[in-house]
C-alpha cells in the first residue's frame, strides 16, 4: 500500500503539466494491464494469465468485437499452433476450400481459382469466422486463465512516471486509474491511446486504409449452390481493378453460414482527394454484371466501416517503451489485410516478456526489448519485410491494380473470342491491342519493379 | 443518400446523448475550406452542409460508424471514440 501511495506522488509530482491527478484510495495494482480485447490483447491476456500474471483486460465496447468489422477469415496454421485444435473450440462459420482472385473491368470478369479437398480436412487451411464470436472465445479463454475483464472501459491515456509508463486512465463516467507494472497496448488500428500518450507520432493517411462492408443475408443452401461449395464449405474471393475505381485498393467476399460479407477499400488519402463516397464504391461493385447474381435476393443485415493499418514494414513504430508494449494493429503488424494471427502472436511474444520482466522485476524497455526480438525472429516480421516493398509500390504505381486488371481481361478476352483470322495475325493483333493499352517498355518497367519486390 | 440511409437503419446503435465524440473545432475553417473532404469521406456521412450559406457544417455523431478516419484528413476535427458501451455495435462480424 505504501508503495503504491509513494508512486502515485511521485506520479502527481512528475504528471503535473499533464494535470493528471492519480486518486490512491482503491487503486489495485495489476502485474499488466492490456488496452483492448482484440485478437492481440485477448491472446496477451490468455498467455500472461497461463503463466501466473496478474492481468486486467479493458475493452471500451459493450462486448469483445463489437467495435471492428469487414472480412475474415482466419490462417489456421498459424492459430493451431498457439491454439491447438482452436477448431473444436472456436465456432468457425465455413471451413475455406475455395480461394479465388477475379480480377474485374466493368464488362469483364476473369477468375483465378484453386479448390482442394486437402484445404477441407485438418488441419485446414483457412476458416471464416465472425469476428464476436472469434474475439468472445478468446476473451473466456482469458478470464479462464484467471485474467480480469473489464469491457465499457475506454482508456483515454497512459499514465507516466517520468517516462516510466505505470498505469492507465479510464474516460468517464468511471473517470478510473488502473496502475501496472506493464502497460500492453492492444487498441486497433489508428491506436489513440498510443498517439495521445506521446508514444507514436499519427498515423499517415497514405499508411491506412479505410474499408465499407455489407454482410448479406442468404440461406445455407443457395450460398453453397451459387459459389458451388459442399455443405459447411465456404469460399474467399479477393476482387481487383474494377472495385476500386482506378486505385490501389482491394476488394473480397467472405462466405459465412447464411451470409455473404463483402468488402472494398483502398488508402483514406486516396478516399479523401479523389472524393468518391465509400458506400458509393460498395453499391457500385454489388452492382457488376457478375457479383450481382451472387448477391440477389439477398438482405443487407449490416454496413459498417473500418481500418486496416497497410503501411507494412516500414511504418511500424517503436513498440517497446519503457514498462509498455504495443502489440497488434496497433502496432501496424498486418501483412496485406492479414493482421489477425500477427496479432495473436505479437500478443504472445508479449506475454513472454512480460514473463520475462516479472521475473526480474526489471521492467525496463531493455528488459521488454525481448518482445521485439521475438517478433524479429518469427513469421510475422519475417513476413512483413518480404513484403516491406509492396506499400511503397503501390504508391510509385498509382495505376497498377486498374490498369494491369485491364490489360489481364483484355488478354482473357481476345485468347477466348473466335475469330476469323488466322493464328499467327490473332497473336500480333492481341499484341498490338495490349501494347496499346499500356507500351511494352513501361510495361517491362513495371514488371521489372515488381519482380524486384517480390524477390525481396 | 437514401441507399445509405438503407444501409444505418440496420446498425445497432446506442447513442449518448451526453456527450459527442465527433466535433469540428473551428467554423470559420470551414468557411474558407475549398476542399470540404469531410462532406464526401466519412463513411456513414455524419458531416453535412447546411441548406442555408454560412451556417457551420452539422455534425450528426449519432450515426458515426467509429473508422477513426476523419480525424486524419482534417485537423479542424476534433475525434475520439465514444464514451465506454456507446456508439455503434457490430453484430455481423
Ligand atoms: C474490413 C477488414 C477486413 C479484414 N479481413 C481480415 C482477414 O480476412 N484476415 C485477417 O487476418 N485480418 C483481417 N483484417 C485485419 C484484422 O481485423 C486486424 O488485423 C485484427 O483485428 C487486429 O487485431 P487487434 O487485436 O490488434 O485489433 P482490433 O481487432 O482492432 O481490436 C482492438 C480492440 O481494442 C478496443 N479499443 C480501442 N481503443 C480502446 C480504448 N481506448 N480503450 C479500450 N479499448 C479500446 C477496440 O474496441 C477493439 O476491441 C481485416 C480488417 C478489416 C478492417
Ligand atoms: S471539417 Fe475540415 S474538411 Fe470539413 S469543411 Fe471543415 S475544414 Fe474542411
Ligand atoms: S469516425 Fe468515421 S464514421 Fe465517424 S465521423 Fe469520422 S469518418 Fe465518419
Amino acid at each position: 500500500m505504501l508503495k503504491h501511495w509513494y508512486q502515485a506522488k511521485k506520479i502527481i509530482a512528475s504528471e503535473n503539466k499533464k494535470n493528471i491527478e492519480i486518486d490512491t484510495s482503491n487503486v489495485k495494482k495489476y502485474d499488466v494491464i492490456v488496452v483492448g480485447a482484440g485478437p492481440a490483447g485477448a491472446s496477451a491476456a490468455y498467455f500472461m494469465a497461463k503463466q501466473g500474471i496478474d492481468v486486467l483486460l479493458l475493452e471500451r465496447g459493450p462486448f469483445p468485437g463489437a467495435k471492428i468489422c469487414g472480412g475474415t477469415s482466419l490462417i489456421a496454421e498459424h492459430t493451431h499452433k498457439l491454439f491447438p485444435n482452436f477448431w473444436d473450440e472456436c465456432h468457425c462459420e465455413r471451413i475455406v476450400m475455395q480461394q479465388a482472385y477475379w480480377i474485374m473491368t466493368e464488362d469483364s470478369l476473369l477468375s483465378t481459382s484453386f479448390q482442394s479437398l486437402k484445404l477441407a480436412a485438418a488441419p485446414y487451411n483457412r476458416f471464416t469466422v465472425k469476428r464476436r464470436v472469434l474475439y468472445q472465445w478468446l476473451v473466456d479463454k482469458a478470464i479462464s486463465a484467471g485474467a480480469t475483464f473489464q469491457c465499457n472501459y475506454k482508456v483515454t491515456e497512459v499514465l507516466f512516471d517520468g517516462s516510466q509508463a505505470i498505469g492507465v486512465q479510464i474516460a468517464p463516467p468511471q473517470k478510473k486509474q488502473f496502475l501496472a507494472d506493464i502497460i500492453v497496448l492492444a487498441d486497433g488500428a489508428n491506436s489513440m491511446v498510443a498517439e495521445k500518450s506521446n508514444l507514436v507520432p499519427r498515423v499517415s493517411p497514405q499508411n491506412i486504409s479505410l474499408y465499407v462492408k455489407e454482410t448479406i443475408s442468404l440461406p445455407a443452401s443457395i450460398i453453397e449452390e451459387r459459389f458451388q461449395l459442399a455443405c459447411g464449405y465456404g469460399s474467399v474471393i479477393g476482387l481487383l481493378g474494377y472495385p476500386t475505381a482506378g486505385f490501389n485498393g482491394t476488394s473480397s467476399i467472405h462466405t459465412f453460414q447464411d451470409s455473404i460479407n463483402i468488402n472494398v477499400g483502398m488508402t483514406i488519402s486516396d478516399f479523401s482527394t479523389s472524393g468518391i463516397r465509400p458506400y458509393e464504391l460498395l453499391s457500385r461493385i454489388k452492382k457488376h454484371p457478375f457479383i450481382q447474381p451472387f448477391l440477389a435476393g439477398g438482405t443487407v443485415v449490416e454496413y459498417g466501416a473500418s481500418v486496416i493499418p497497410e503501411g507494412g514494414y516500414y511504418a511500424i513504430p517503436e513498440i517497446v517503451h519503457p514498462g509498455l508494449m504495443i502489440i497488434g494493429d496497433a502496432a501496424s503488424l498486418v501483412n496485406g489485410t492479414h493482421g489477425i494471427n500477427l496479432a495473436m502472436w505479437s500478443g504472445f511474444f508479449a506475454s513472454q516478456a512480460a514473463y520475462e520482466s516479472k521475473k526480474t522485476r526489471d521492467f525496463s524497455a531493455k528488459k521488454l526489448f525481448l518482445y521485439r526480438t521475438l517478433l524479429d525472429e518469427s513469421f510475422v516480421m519475417q513476413d512483413l519485410k518480404a513484403n516491406a516493398k509492396i506499400a511503397k509500390l503501390q504508391r510509385d504505381l498509382p495505376y497498377l491494380f486498374d490498369l494491369y486488371s485491364k490489360i489481364a481481361a483484355e488478354t482473357a478476352f481476345q485468347i477466348s473470342k473466335v475469330y476469323t483470322m488466322p493464328k499467327k495475325a490473332k497473336r500480333i493483333f492481341i499484341f498490338k491491342k495490349i501494347t496499346s493499352m499500356q507500351p511494352l517498355l513501361k510495361m517491362a518497367s513495371d514488371i521489372w519493379k515488381v519482380i524486384k519486390v517480390v524477390r525481396g | 443518400m437514401n441507399q445509405l440511409e438503407d444501409q444505418l437503419a440496420v446498425i445497432c446503435f446506442q447513442p449518448d446523448e451526453d456527450w459527442q465524440h465527433v466535433m469540428i473545432l473551428d467554423e470559420v475553417i470551414c468557411q474558407k475550406c475549398k476542399t470540404k473532404q469531410c462532406l464526401t469521406f466519412c463513411p456513414s456521412s455524419v458531416f453535412h452542409e447546411s441548406i442555408e450559406a454560412k451556417q457551420p457544417i452539422m455534425v450528426l455523431y449519432k450515426q458515426c460508424v467509429e473508422c477513426g478516419g476523419c480525424r486524419l484528413i482534417c485537423d479542424n476535427i476534433d475525434f475520439s471514440y465514444p464514451r465506454g458501451g456507446y456508439g455503434v455495435t457490430f453484430l455481423e462480424g
